[in-house]
């Protein structure tokens, strides 16, 4: 028993964008890519977007199946054939760019749904620990309200409490603020720095800097399908190894100063 | 007869063409769901699917009737020596058919992220369609169901061809053999009736999908 959560061994996956069927366009978004994600891990990916790292991510939620490799959850083996992805998915926390909650439901269904339908829990035990979920996250005044009711930070809050409640394993979390109003983006980073000093293990797709230099273990450095370069935070901030990672560091430190 | 004899008799119509039309739309909802869903997610059966629309959008209700009445009726008098059960059987199947496409038109307003959000908590594929899709689903299609249940109300008036069931068409013939041998004013009075009966509920099924929509911003 090892205390790696979650580990990508070689993974491709390659898929066809096409505005018509005659012209095709392959798309090789994950090119032989591994990675070890270790119990209270914080890991951060970053890089250009059309890089393939939200490809990447849905790849070991197994939300889009690779193309080749092995993705594991533990010890288990998610890209054998026959394995019960829906249970591994019980898992995994995933939270979206685009939120996605379940536009029918209020706050609290969309955190219990899971709890309910999923693991089986009795009605009590669901609301009880959906109420605590939103709680932690702070949105506990939404609990009644309907997605489209929320602001966009309340929302992905939710978004975040409804990937928490079933005590996930692991935590992916694909660009959580970047479809925010830049104002909205700051609760988001709160409640996932809270999260951090709890020691979830979460890997985060983000472009957020200055969060990223306060809470990520490790900075992996995606682009073109590939991890470019890895290392801690205080390596991209002061001399990525790679030309690539320097040039788009300085953009995106420019970027940022500039806001 | 004046007017008003005219109109009770035509009144006596009006249950039996509610239940017709009641009835097979939701034997239409009971075949049109699940078929939209099915031709979506599982596409290898599509097809069946697909001959089943092309089929009952494309034959006649009138057709299908007197073939399912005087052609299965004989072989098979349980069920269809029955005229209410073949007027509500053939309207449902063709219903469902229509409803099928109303519902896969909505399947694709509501969006597959829903469904993807959906399975990322642990849901199965057909766990994610049910808790997730559907309710988004049902309420997206109010429009088009409104209108799909008018169509209903409007079609059960073929059960007249396979006889035997007093509904509102059927009275209308009915007044027009009793001397003085009106012909317009029964037709007349069943027309506004039929408009009376189709109007407030395609009307409530689109407000009240509206309001529901709006609530959850679809």
């Amino acid at each position: 028993m090892t205390d790696i959560v979650m580990e990508a061994k070689n993974v491709y996956k390659t898929y066809g964008k096409s505005s018509k069927k005659a012209d095709v366009k392959l798309v090789e978004a994950v090119k032989n890519v591994s990675l070890q994600i270790r119990k209270g891990d914080i890991k951060l990916i970053f890089g250009p977007s059309g890089s393939g790292k939200s490809t990447f991510l849905r790849c070991l939620a197994m939300l889009d199946i690779p193309d080749k490799g092995e993705i594991y959850l533990g010890d288990e083996c998610l890209t054998k054939p026959g394995v019960d992805l829906n249970k591994a998915r019980a898992k995994i926390g995933f939270v979206f760019q685009h939120i996605y909650l379940f536009r029918h439901l209020t706050a609290l269904g969309n955190v219990e749904l899971a709890l309910r339908r999923v693991l089986k829990m009795p009605k009590e035990e669901a609301r009880e620990r959906a109420v605590a979920a939103l709680a932690e996250v702070k949105v506990t005044d939404c609990a009644n309200k309907y997605p489209a009711q929320m602001s966009g930070g309340q929302a992905q809050r939710v978004g975040i409490a409804r990937a928490l409640a079933r005590n996930p394993d692991i935590i992916l979390l694909d660009e959580p603020t970047s479809a925010l109003d830049p104002e909205l983006t700051g609760e988001v980073i709160d409640t996932l720095r809270d999260l951090a000093k709890e020691g979830t293990t979460m890997l985060i797709v983000s472009h957020e800097m200055p969060f990223a230099r306060d809470v990520a273990e490790e900075m992996i450095f995606y682009d073109e399908g590939k991890i470019v370069e890895t290392g801690p935070p205080s390596l991209f901030f002061n001399a990525p190894s790679t030309d690539r990672a320097k040039r788009f560091m300085d953009r995106i430190i420019k970027r940022t100063t500039r806001e | 007869m004046d007017v008003g004899q005219q109109l009770i008799i035509l009144l006596e119509g009006v249950s039996l063409t509610l239940s017709i039309s009641i009835i097979s739309f939701l034997v239409g909802i009971a075949i049109g769901f699940p078929l939209a869903f099915i031709r979506v997610y599982e596409r290898e059966v599509g097809f069946v699917v697909d001959a089943y629309e092309k089929i009952f959008r494309g034959v006649p209700e009138l057709v299908l009737m007197l073939m399912f009445y005087f052609g299965l009726g004989p072989f098979f008098p349980f069920p269809f020596n029955n005229a209410f059960f073949v007027a509500a059987f053939v309207l449902g199947l063709r219903s469902g058919a229509n409803q099928s496409q109303i519902y896969r038109g909505a399947i694709r307003g509501v969006g597959d992220e829903q469904m993807i959000a959906g399975q990322s908590v642990g849901l199965s594929k057909w766990g994610a369609i049910w808790h997730i899709m559907a309710p988004q689903v049902f309420t997206y299609s109010t429009p088009g169901l409104g209108s799909e249940y008018a169509l209903l109300i409007k079609d059960s008036a073929y059960a007249y061809v396979i006889g035997g069931l007093a509904e509102i068409m059927t009275q209308a013939i009915r007044i027009k053999s009793i001397p003085p041998y009106d012909v317009i004013t029964p037709f007349v009075l069943a027309a506004i009736l039929y408009i009376a009966l189709t109007f407030p509920i395609a009307f409530w099924l689109d407000r009240w999908g509206n309001k529901r929509k709006q609530k959850i911003g679809l």
